[in-house]
């Protein structure tokens, strides 16, 4: 068997088996819990899948890298936090709150990419400091006190009719297909562009690729540049799902995102992944969060219970690459 | 606002300077008679409180109150919660003719800033201090000095349980048990007669968004022991399901198999919105839910967000859920006013600032002082203008 085969097999067959562990579960809770299967329980899903998405999206880059980026959670809070504050307590036009939400995204992961890859800073620790920043940051700007967006039907929550409109009384999920569109554009940045070529290179062989010439710093950098945009873009889509933004909450979005990564093939090591496999492994994530309480589980076995799944993703990830090595 | 407050202060100041170089004799005579249960919030309208004319209730409370200068120190200034609070305070110090510094970090988060703020307090040596503290512990210290040099400390909104013996007189804050309760006894009312005309058991769904700080579980606790009470009154059984905590410690679980009204307490893993959506989601699909109750802003919210996609809530108990909230916040609000949302119980800054000062009033007239537990006030489309209402729904 050609090394070739057994990458490609092997990516498209964790995806596979993700999927089928996707359909697995909507069937299962479907089984379980007739109200699960409601219209109006899809949108829910939906609705609360796209900032981890997004996020997921991101976060992938980095990850790749061999990186990781934990300040899209607070730093998602930070930025919706300071958009909605221009918004709302200063009267700025919705759009330019929207612009400066994604402007100061993309700064902080400008700032984490200098900090892995010119200053030199294990990616953990950097990114740890900007989570920590951001947090501190969105209270700051909003002086302590939680926003809310305009609610829908106010003036200027044109913006959530993105994420979701309705058509003769039917609401209709347009934020799956925006995720989706901005999965195919990723899928093609990664595999069919340099920023994305040498994301894996990267992750892969970091001396190899210095020494291949490549101005590593800047792909790095970029990595982590397009974490914190769609970290930024899941800023927006958070608000417009859930209106209010707490300053100080945050912690533990991003785990979600890594964690429907890792579940969706992206190697906790670096290297590979897809963007397809992330989005795949976020809905693990997010069904679960969203199924098991309708088949009347507390809140604390979700937990446990997504833990476990993590476990096994990572361990098929090690398994499969101890396997390649032997 | 704030140079407005300061005109007003330094206004009322120089008046009470005034008076008190005239005839200070009788500054030693007894406060007014004002009984701190009750709730001031309802006496004066906070409209214009920062304009009425300082004059002739310092006039007054000079005769009455003599010139005590008490500091208040608020969690912030930024927000609408403590912008009531502080009017509430100059509402009240206008009344009894004492003079307030009110004074408060940028944000709740501004720990150390607030303990400068108390020293700095402390330093001025007032007749008493003011403080809603952003930190429990943080001021321990501090209280400890304003205890060494005798002056007498209220804590208003939240109180210091390990603050230094004798250092805190008395604690403002809001009763939340009661409060639960006030929302309970608002919402049965509407859904008495789905209750009483139902063939099969009906479910009220309660989204609280921890069950570990002893704000949050006094008022789901409230709630269901008041729904429960209210509805048993009415020869109803009534089960409690759902998360542990809450179960254990309502007053009477009974029996979910034969119960005619279940109470289902959702807790989610973590405290936000979203997970609380998705809680407050399982309940609102089921189809025998009639009511709900989230237990602070975040609950609420947390509802009102399901709600975005499930389009139950209404306020017809024959054709919707009706839900009911905690705290305000422009979401809140604009769902009370829309008919999204049934009502909700507001806490009243405005009263715990009045009473704040009250109390230390009080305590520097050499009166023994007890805490006052404070209400919450319920408001639904019908009041949310009120006088007694409005100041207190911020945003």
């Amino acid at each position: 068997m050609g090394k070739n085969k057994s990458v490609i097999s092997r990516l498209g067959g964790q995806k596979f088996i993700v999927l089928l562990v996707v359909i697995g579960l909507i069937l299962f809770f479907s089984a379980v819990s007739p109200d699960f299967r409601k219209y109006t329980t899809v949108m829910s899903i939906l609705d609360y899948s796209y900032y981890i998405a997004l996020m997921a999206i991101g976060v992938t880059f980095p990850l790749i890298t061999g990186g990781v980026d934990l300040s899209i959670g607070t730093g998602l809070i930070c930025y919706s936090l300071t958009g909605g504050f221009l918004i709302v307590q200063k009267g700025w036009p919705v759009w330019a709150g929207i612009l400066v939400t994604l402007l100061l995204s993309i700064t902080i992961g400008l700032l984490n990419g200098v900090l892995v890859s010119v200053m030199d800073l294990p990616p953990f620790l950097a990114t740890l400091c900007t989570c920590m920043i951001t947090r501190g940051l969105g209270s700051i700007f909003s002086k302590g006190f939680g926003i809310s967006w305009p609610t829908s039907g106010a003036p200027g929550s044109w913006f959530r009719n993105i994420f979701k409109i309705t058509v003769n009384g039917t609401k209709i999920p347009l934020g799956f297909l925006w995720v989706l569109l901005l999965v195919v554009l990723m899928a093609f940045v990664l595999n069919h562009t340099k920023i994305g070529r040498y994301t894996i290179a990267i992750g892969s062989n970091k001396e190899a690729t210095i020494l291949s010439g490549i101005n590593v710093r800047f792909y790095h950098i970029m990595a982590y540049v397009i974490s914190g945009f769609f970290a930024g873009l899941a800023a927006i889509a958070y608000s417009a799902v859930f209106s209010t933004v707490q300053p100080g909450t945050g912690a533990g979005f991003e785990l979600e995102a890594i964690g429907g990564a890792i579940i969706g093939g992206v190697s906790a090591s670096g290297g590979f992944g897809s963007i397809e496999g992330s989005l795949i492994g976020v809905f693990v994530i997010c069904l679960l969060k969203t199924g098991l309480p309708y088949i009347g589980l507390q809140a604390n076995w979700q937990q446990i219970i997504t833990g476990l799944v993590l476990i096994s993703a990572v361990m098929v990830d090690i398994m499969k690459r101890k396997k390649e090595t032997a | 606002m704030k140079k407005k407050v300061l005109a007003t202060l330094l206004s009322a100041a120089m008046v009470a300077t005034l008076i008190a170089g005239c005839g200070s004799q009788e500054a030693a005579a007894p406060a007014p008679e004002a009984p701190a249960e009750e709730a001031p919030a309802e006496e004066a309208p906070a409209d214009d409180a920062a304009e009425a004319p300082a004059e002739e209730p310092a006039a007054d409370g000079a005769a009455a109150g003599g010139d005590y200068s008490f500091e208040i120190i608020v969690k912030s200034y930024q927000s609408s919660y403590w912008q009531a609070a502080v009017t509430g305070v100059n509402q009240k110090a206008e009344e009894l003719g004492v003079k307030v510094n009110c004074t408060g970090p940028n944000a709740e988060s501004d720990i150390a800033d607030q303990v400068n703020m108390l020293n700095n307090a402390i330093n001025a040596a007032p007749n008493g201090i003011g403080l809603a503290a952003c930190d429990q512990d943080a001021c321990l210290d501090s209280l400890q000095t304003a205890l060494d040099k005798g002056i007498p400390v209220v804590c208003f909104d939240s109180g210091i349980p390990d603050a230094p013996d004798g250092s805190v007189y008395a604690t403002v804050a809001t009763d939340n048990y009661a409060a639960g309760a006030t929302a309970a006894e608002n919402l049965y009312p509407a859904l008495k007669d789905k209750i009483a005309s139902a063939t099969a058991p009906v479910r009220i769904g309660e989204v609280n968004q921890e069950a570990t700080s002893e704000s949050i579980t006094s008022r789901g606790l409230g709630f269901i022991d008041k729904f429960a009470e209210l509805a048993s009154a009415d020869g109803k059984t009534v089960a409690v399901i759902g998360n542990e905590y809450y179960v254990n410690n309502c007053k009477d679980k009974g029996d979910e198999a034969s119960a005619d009204v279940i109470i289902e307490v959702a807790v989610p893993a973590q405290t936000t919105v979203e997970l609380c959506a998705t809680e407050a989601s399982v309940i609102l699909n089921k189809a025998d839910t009639i009511g709900m109750f989230g237990s602070n802003q975040v609950a609420a919210e947390g509802i009102l967000t399901a709600n975005e996609n499930l389009d139950v809530l209404g306020t017809d108990p024959a054709s919707s859920i009706l839900a009911a909230g905690f705290d305000a916040g422009s979401v809140i609000k604009g769902a009370i006013t829309s008919g999204k949302m049934f009502g909700a119980v507001t806490q009243s800054p405005l009263a715990m600032g009045q009473t704040t000062v009250e109390i230390l009033t009080k305590i520097a007239n050499g009166e023994t002082v007890s805490d006052v537990p404070t209400q919450g006030y319920w408001y639904d489309s019908t009041n949310m203008e009120d006088n007694s209402i409005a100041p207190n729904l911020y945003d």
